[in-house]
């Protein structure tokens, strides 16, 4: 662990002030008809969907056993001290991630479906995915937060040149999507997301920091609006399609900055912001964890997607003794150490989880109860066996206790079935009780 | 290059090609000349064409099979005929005799033929009606905004730092059509707009005079402080004694702060309680004493005011232990630097620094006069933001901004010029690339085509292309007094070859090479030297299994971990260091990412600067390196850090992209050479002919073993199992000679005879039937037999990367003519620049009639 990091961890959890209970918050138009993502104890329900690249190996996977009483298996051995509050799902897949006639990218696919569930239009610029469930959700849930949805990477950088057999790079280093046209880019940097949340600065000046900033923006506005109005009038059809991103990211700015003033003063960590580029992959994924962490804390928002690596990604692992590139060892050709090699990557991946895990578990919510119990985490993966690159029975764990509407600790064998069938679920959980379908699903996966 | 005035007539010629299939209009001209076209194009088929596919092709793409999803006799011939991509796509496997396979490939009458056929008759174009089509508005991407913040303010700002990174497609970040603008980008441009005029504009108009004694302008008098860079330090373990003498030229009032910075060096559980005394004094009089322990780096700053007599005057500091407890964590303080401000008094006082270059005249008094400074100052700015002359209706609107927010309380003239600024900055017509038609209507037939129209651009428009083209960044004062006096259109190759002279090309380089021959990548490529090295050494059990046993081992959960286990572990780790150290002249450091970086860009600005042949890229008897880079390649006699020019020996395998580290690496994976992704390498972006993506669900290796070892065997052998199942034959066939011609390149760019105990054999056929027995001979097929491909492609993605859009089967004429240029030039390549730029698609665009 560097020293940065550790700096900044160190004295996070205890000094944040916990948010009040949600019950005890002014009734706004949004919340009087129906409580959305509260739990029966008036907390914050918050959810969030994590993905890790490249499927696991199957073997490693998954556990034996029955639903109650069951092993883990290597990969998420390091989850076994929160057996309590996970449930392993089998039998979900993504069917639209398979190649049928649209042949090879099945990288671009299993990321670009993750969250979306619809077949994506094969095109280098044409692009054409699905909302995603975050931001369908964020869409109905967002307004009791400042922020209606994060979107975190830990990716930072990209290759040049063509991505994955005719698809446009942003399938695949995209998860939200906020219409089928429109990735939402996630932040890469600890530091701009810790900005993002709670101003620049150091601690005690944030505050006001962020208040000038959002004077500034509110200034020119209206000004630039009319600008983009005028512009507007001069172009062809097409490029107003372009500009009219312009346009609504200025509504949404408004109705940002309105919201945050709605939401008032924000409580500042009081530890120095994160620096700029974390030195290792691990502590930008530990720092990254720690970002959702600390939103779900201060309730800055309740909707997140985290990606660890996009789908495809080729990253070695020499501190574990794995120098391959990951994507290229996932092509085992059922070599076993190769098969090894990358249970050893998958198991990397799931102790972070369980870092993450840990966290949530002993931070304290507002309603007496830990984090991890208010909580609903999807971990998994839109290829299963990477080796192969099939997409059923995808990896997937989900974590967290929803507020008492979970029943954790078990090992969940569905009936194949389409993973969006579980985002219902979830919605329900959430409140969001009329999303009756939502990609290709086909029932509510009531076995969570 | 067809002259302007003809194209232009070649235009309105061509503006009978758009077809809307499905519409109800009644029988026109159009819909006459159209029907024509399909006569001509059905007779042409049945009576050449058709005869030629079947003696040619039907082997594999009629009758049942159809191989890569191509089937020529399935579909009726109207839906052949309507089917541009597929023609487009065949024309292009034909002229690079890719189709037929294995040497069959058409004659050169065969293929004039056929192109013929495709250009004239399936897609309408000929050389005099070139369809220019048209460019979706597009967005600075990163480093267009950094470029031109630069150019625009002076001021480099982050943008790495600060924006998300760009998609990219057809292998470029800056095509309009994958660019998205989120509402959180917006945002971000909002705050950048105001951090950069935060930083450019002085808002303050009167300050207090300031100067600053640096921490590293003391001098140390006694004991062992250190004035380095950045600050004076000095230890709490330690007595030491440091002083500044200061002159000051005015008597009067002074205001004094000493900053201090106490750090540490962090020590995980254990904690450091030493104390010292921190003394001050000015001219021998203590001004401040203070105790401090351990203070988690904190900042520190000590004021006191004082009338000062013109003269010299001391500060010193001091420090002085006070306990001598253990000292674990290296307590230290540091005085960072010394602020004099002063004299007090208004007559003393001075504007900011930089302040008379952004307000060269004094602010009037006036509102009138305020405004009309105001309108001085924004307009020149604007127009330069949006690179084209500001209409006077935003400029007023714009100037009462500005007025309006210099009148909020707290604010000022200089405030409300930079809430100008910032609008400006957050403008749409700033981060886009607006672009207006010229005001000329072009003659257009409108009843022939009363949707659209093809226009000229208007001079600032291609100011524009010209420069983000060749320069990432706005136009220079030049190109917009060029365009402003109308004369842009008519000096474009001089104007080309001024703005490759200006160091702002660079850009071109590192944003067009960066990105076509992946050579930006070189800086975050992950290959691992002793991995990469241990393979090409004979294979080592001992070490094998040591690795084993230690991943073995870090499978465990740490806590569970014997103490035996532990000390094994430490023990391999200095061991598996100690091979880390042997590798290391070899293992991928900054400075050797950079020396290859630059010898492939180096090797494209030569080529450019000398107007050498194209063809130098693919194989040339020179290369670029120093000292560090030649030893990597095994050459002598370089010496030194500076990258230069050196002449390659006559038996040398190098020169060329193909033997430099940058696409060496890049197509590596971390531990091994991938032949096929460098075969894939040249097929996409050498020959232009990338093979289609893999199928779904590839059979399995072992099924194809028939019970071998697949540990025995080579990459070699591998490849060969893979290729014997059908489907992956196709394409294999294309990438795999390719790339294992050039095995004797390790992952790392290094030139072996071996890899483990077997002799690399480099030799090979390519599937359009050429042989070669070495990377020399390989080279040279390359640029003779495909060098045509080589123009074409290298025209294509150049003019993809010009226009920010993907070419279209429509662009097929227009590459074609590029090609020709560049072939009767003998490949120079300046002569490629010229011509795309003089091309209809840069200069001309299609749009939207009004009204329609």
């Amino acid at each position: 662990m560097t020293f940065a990091r550790r700096t900044f961890l160190r004295g996070l959890g205890a000094s944040i002030a916990l948010p009040s209970l949600v019950s005890l918050r002014p009734v706004t138009a949004a919340n009087a008809a129906r409580p959305l993502a509260i739990t029966k104890t008036g907390a914050p329900l918050r959810t969030a969907f994590v993905y890790f690249p490249n499927g696991a190996i199957p073997a490693a996977w998954w556990p034996e056993g029955d639903e109650q009483s069951f092993q883990f298996g290597q990969t998420l051995a390091p989850l076994q001290s929160f057996r309590d509050d996970i449930q392993i799902l089998k039998g979900l897949e993504h069917k639209s991630a398979e190649g049928g006639p649209d042949g090879g990218g099945d990288h671009a696919r299993g990321n670009g479906t993750f969250l979306t569930g619809v077949r994506l239009k094969k095109s280098a610029t044409d692009l054409h995915a699905g909302t995603s469930i975050d931001q369908v959700l964020a869409k109905r849930v967002g307004d009791q937060t400042r922020f209606a949805s994060l979107e975190l990477t830990c990716d930072a950088i990209r290759q040049s040149g063509e991505c994955d057999s005719g698809y446009a790079c942003a399938y695949q280093f995209n998860l939200a999507w906020s219409s089928p046209t429109t990735p939402v880019a996630p932040e890469a940097s600890p530091r701009l997301v810790f900005e993002r949340l709670f101003g620049e600065g150091n601690p005690g000046e944030r505050w006001s920091n962020m208040q000038m900033r959002r004077q500034q923006q509110r200034s020119i506005l209206d000004f630039v609006m009319e600008d983009a109005r005028d512009m507007n009038r001069r172009l062809s059809v097409n490029d107003q399609l372009k500009l009219d991103q312009y346009l609504s990211g200025l509504r949404d700015l408004e109705l940002r900055l309105d919201r945050a003033e709605k939401f008032g003063e924000v409580q500042d960590p009081g530890v120095a912001t994160p620096t700029m580029t974390p030195l290792s992959y691990a502590d930008h994924v530990d720092l990254m964890f720690e970002m959702l962490a600390l939103a779900f804390q201060t309730d800055s928002t309740r909707i997140s997607t985290l990606m660890l690596a996009h789908d495809g990604s080729n990253r070695s692992f020499s501190d574990i003794g794995v120098v391959e590139g990951h994507h290229d060892l996932s092509h085992h050709q059922n070599k076993e150490d190769r098969v090894a090699k990358v249970a050893e990557i998958d198991l990397w991946y799931t102790r972070r989880l369980a870092n993450f895990l840990k966290r949530m578990k002993e931070t304290e919510d507002v309603d007496g109860n830990s984090l991890l119990d208010n909580s609903m985490i999807v971990y998994g993966s839109g290829n299963a066996d990477g080796n192969r690159h099939t997409h059923s029975d995808l990896p997937v764990v989900l974590a967290g206790g929803g507020g008492g509407t979970l029943r954790p600790g078990r090992y969940v064998k569905n009936t194949m079935g389409p993973m969006t069938n579980l985002y219902l679920g979830l919605a329900q959980r959430l409140g969001v009780e009329d999303l009756t379908s939502f990609g290709d699903s086909n029932d509510v996966l009531n076995s969570i | 290059m067809l002259p302007a005035n003809l194209l232009l007539r070649s235009c309105v010629l061509f503006l009978g090609i758009f077809y809307v299939a499905d519409s109800l209009r009644l029988i026109s001209q159009v819909d006459a000349a159209e029907s024509d076209r399909i006569v001509r194009a059905e007779s042409q088929f049945a009576s050449e064409i058709k005869p030629l596919l079947q003696a040619r092709c039907y082997d594999c793409h009629a009758n049942g099979s159809h191989e890569g999803g191509v089937s020529l006799d399935e579909i009726d011939t109207e839906h052949l005929l309507s089917d541009q991509k597929l023609w487009a796509r065949m024309l292009r496997m034909v002229r690079a005799d890719m189709m037929p396979p294995d040497g069959e490939s058409l004659n050169r009458e065969e293929k004039l033929l056929l192109a013929g056929f495709v250009k004239r008759d399936i897609l309408d174009l000929s050389p005099d009606s070139l369809d220019p089509g048209s460019v979706t508005i597009r967005r600075l991407n990163r480093s267009e905004y950094r470029n031109t913040i630069r150019d625009l303010l002076n001021f480099d700002f982050k943008v790495e730092e600060n924006f998300p990174v760009d998609d990219s497609g057809h292998g470029f970040d800056n095509i309009a059509n994958v660019q998205t603008l989120s509402p959180i980008l917006l945002e971000k441009y909002i705050a950048a707009a105001s951090t950069i005029v935060d930083q450019v504009v002085p808002k303050i108009r009167w300050i207090e005079p300031q100067t600053i004694i640096a921490g590293k302008s003391f001098t140390v008098n006694e004991g062992s402080a250190k004035a380095s860079d950045d600050s004076l330090r000095m230890s709490y373990y330690d007595t030491a004694r440091a002083s500044a003498v200061h002159l000051i030229d005015i008597s009067g009032n002074y205001r004094l702060a000493i900053q201090l910075s106490l750090g540490e060096q962090y020590v995980d559980n254990v904690f450091d309680y030493n104390k010292c005394e921190f003394t001050c004094l000015l001219d021998g009089e203590i001004i401040s004493k203070e105790e401090f322990s351990r203070e988690n780096d904190k900042k520190r700053q000590i004021e006191f005011d004082r009338w000062l007599e013109a003269g010299e005057h001391k500060i010193e500091v001091l420090v002085k232990p006070t306990t001598s407890e253990d000292k674990v964590r290296d307590l230290r303080l540091e005085v960072r630097r010394v602020q004099i401000t002063g004299p007090f008094g208004d007559e003393y006082l001075v504007h900011p620094k930089g302040y008379e270059v952004v307000f060269a005249e004094s602010i009037p008094e006036s509102p009138d006069e305020q405004r009309a400074y105001m309108r001085r100052l924004l307009e020149p700015f604007a127009s330069r933001a949006f690179r084209r002359p500001v209409d006077s209706a935003y400029l007023d609107r714009l100037v009462e901004f500005a007025i309006a927010n210099s009148l909020q309380p707290n604010a000022n003239f200089e405030s409300g010029y930079a809430a100008g600024l910032v609008a400006i900055l957050s403008s749409p017509r700033f981060l886009f690339l607006e672009e207006q038609p010229s005001e000329v209507v072009l003659e257009a037939n409108h009843s022939a085509a009363p949707e659209q129209e093809i226009k000229a651009l208007d001079d600032y428009a291609l100011a524009s292309r010209l420069s983000y083209f060749l320069w990432s960044s706005m136009p220079d004062d030049q190109l917009i007094r060029l365009a402003s006096e109308g004369k842009l259109r008519s000096n474009l190759v001089p104007q080309v070859d001024r703005m490759l002279k200006d160091w702002r090309s660079d850009a071109f380089n590192k944003n067009f090479v960066g990105q076509w021959l992946r050579s930006r990548d070189i800086e975050t490529a992950n290959v691992n030297a002793s991995a990469t090295l241990a393979r090409d050494a004979e294979p080592d059990p001992d070490a094998e299994r040591a690795r084993d046993r230690f991943r073995e081992l870090r499978r465990k959960n740490p806590d569970e971990l014997s103490a035996e286990e532990k000390t094994e572990m430490d023990a391999m780790r200095a061991k598996f260091l100690n091979g880390f150290r042997r590798f290391r002249e070899f293992e991928l450091d900054y400075s050797l990412r950079n020396a290859m970086r630059q010898e492939t860009e180096m090797m494209f600005d030569y080529v450019i600067d000398e107007n050498r042949s194209l063809l130098e890229l693919i194989d040339a008897d020179y290369t670029f390196l120093n000292e560090r880079l030649a030893r990597h390649y095994n050459i002598d006699g370089v010496q030194g850090r500076e990258m230069r020019r050196v002449e390659l020996a006559e038996d040398s395998p190098r020169g060329g992209i193909l033997t430099q580290g940058t696409f060496l690496i890049v197509t590596s994976n971390p531990d091994r050479t991938s032949p096929v992704k460098r075969g894939l390498f040249v097929l996409e972006n050498l020959l232009g002919t990338p093979p289609p993506p893999p199928p779904p669900n590839i059979p399995s290796l072992e099924d194809s073993l028939d019970g071998r070892d697949p540990k025995s065997l080579s990459l070699r052998e591998t490849l060969e199992i893979h290729r014997q199942d059908a489907a992956c034959a196709g394409c294999h066939n294309r990438m795999d000679p390719l790339g294992l011609g050039l095995e004797n390149f390790n992952a790392l760019g290094m030139w072996r005879e071996k890899e483990r105990s077997d002799v690399i054999q480099p030799e090979g056929t390519l599937i359009t039937g050429e042989s070669f027995a070495t990377v020399q001979q390989l080279k040279s097929i390359l640029k003779e037999d495909r060098r045509e491909q080589f123009f074409s492609t290298v025209s294509e993605k150049m003019l993809t990367y010009a226009l920010g859009r993907g070419l279209e089967p429509y662009d097929i004429e227009t590459v074609d003519r590029i090609v020709e240029r560049l072939e009767q030039a003998n490949g120079a390549s300046k002569e490629l620049i010229y011509a795309i730029v003089e091309s209809a698609p840069f200069g001309y665009t299609r749009t939207d009639a009004p009204d329609s």
